[in-house]
């Protein structure tokens, strides 16, 4: 079968895509925290949380992270991707329960590294939610294998 | 009688002090559970998603003899990997606070923190800026 991952050669600078939706719930903050084990009361004391600037509970930070990295699979064919280096990130404004995000990605740099067989690839992504508000932006750094000559 | 939980406010918070975590054995359900919550997934079998062990160590943040940190909100975060990590390994996490700002509603605090492995090998390493409330008067 052929290999359907894009390489370090297929991808353009410049290049951008959109993902689909996704809806933020109760149930994935719930789980998130199981998950992680951050019991912090920002996530998950209803009635604290009344009282505070937010209002409301509010989604992990890393949870955003996260789920944006999901969509980054639906947004585009998958990157024939060596290892991830790593990534800057701010967290710009709240995700509350019922929230719907996406993802905003755009390749911003490539760069050959001493190795031939990979490239870097620069992504900046932004995390928007259902008004078009920037709710969190950073840029991630992967190591992107390139094609057998 | 009630007593408020405790919480560690931005006075509390010890500039160059060092929290080290217990550890924690990475499973094969923590790589379900977080595919299935995210929809992000390891780039190979029996390797772990490359934003998990991040996710993971603030949870192991909160197992240590100090209350939890008093956040307002989480600022931002600057991650680097140095190393894979595979299903099965045990980690723990090492922080330290290089930073203290205090601000007119709550102070800045950064933190640098690293994932280590069970043979003491640093697999992700960077620092976290928190926005933390101060004693309420």
């Amino acid at each position: 079968m052929a290999d359907s991952r894009r390489f370090f050669d297929d991808i353009a600078v410049g290049e951008e895509y959109e993902s689909p939706g996704r809806t933020v719930t109760e149930a994935d903050i719930v789980l998130f925290a199981g998950l992680s084990g951050d019991y912090n009361i920002l996530h998950t004391d209803a009635e604290f949380m009344k009282q505070s600037i937010f209002g409301e509970r509010i989604a992990h930070g890393l949870l955003g992270l996260a789920i944006q990295a999901g969509l980054f699979t639906r947004a585009t064919q998958a990157y024939a991707t060596l290892a991830f280096v790593g990534l800057r990130w701010k967290f710009k404004g709240p995700i509350k329960i019922g929230d719907t995000i996406r993802l905003r990605a755009k390749v911003t740099a490539k760069k050959e590294t001493s190795k031939p067989d990979r490239g870097l690839v620069t992504v900046e992504r932004t995390v928007v939610n259902q008004r078009g508000e920037v709710v969190q932006e950073g840029e991630t750094e992967l190591m992107v294998e390139r094609r057998r000559k | 009688m009630s007593v408020a939980a405790p919480r560690f406010y931005f006075e509390d918070v010890v500039l160059h002090g060092v929290l080290e975590t217990p550890a924690m054995t990475v499973t094969e359900a923590h790589v379900a559970l977080y595919g299935g919550v995210t929809g992000d997934g390891a780039r190979e079998h029996g390797l772990v998603p490359d934003l998990l062990p991040l996710c993971l160590t603030t949870g192991l943040g909160w197992r240590v003899p100090q209350p939890p940190l008093a956040v307002l909100a989480f600022m931002g975060v600057e991650w680097a990997a140095d190393a894979p990590l595979r299903v099965g390994d045990t980690i723990h996490s090492r922080s330290e606070t290089t930073l203290k700002r205090s601000m007119k509603e709550g102070g800045v605090i950064i933190e640098q923190r690293q994932v280590v492995n069970q043979r003491g090998e640093v697999v992700q390493h960077g620092k976290f800026t928190f926005l933390v409330a101060k004693r309420p008067a």
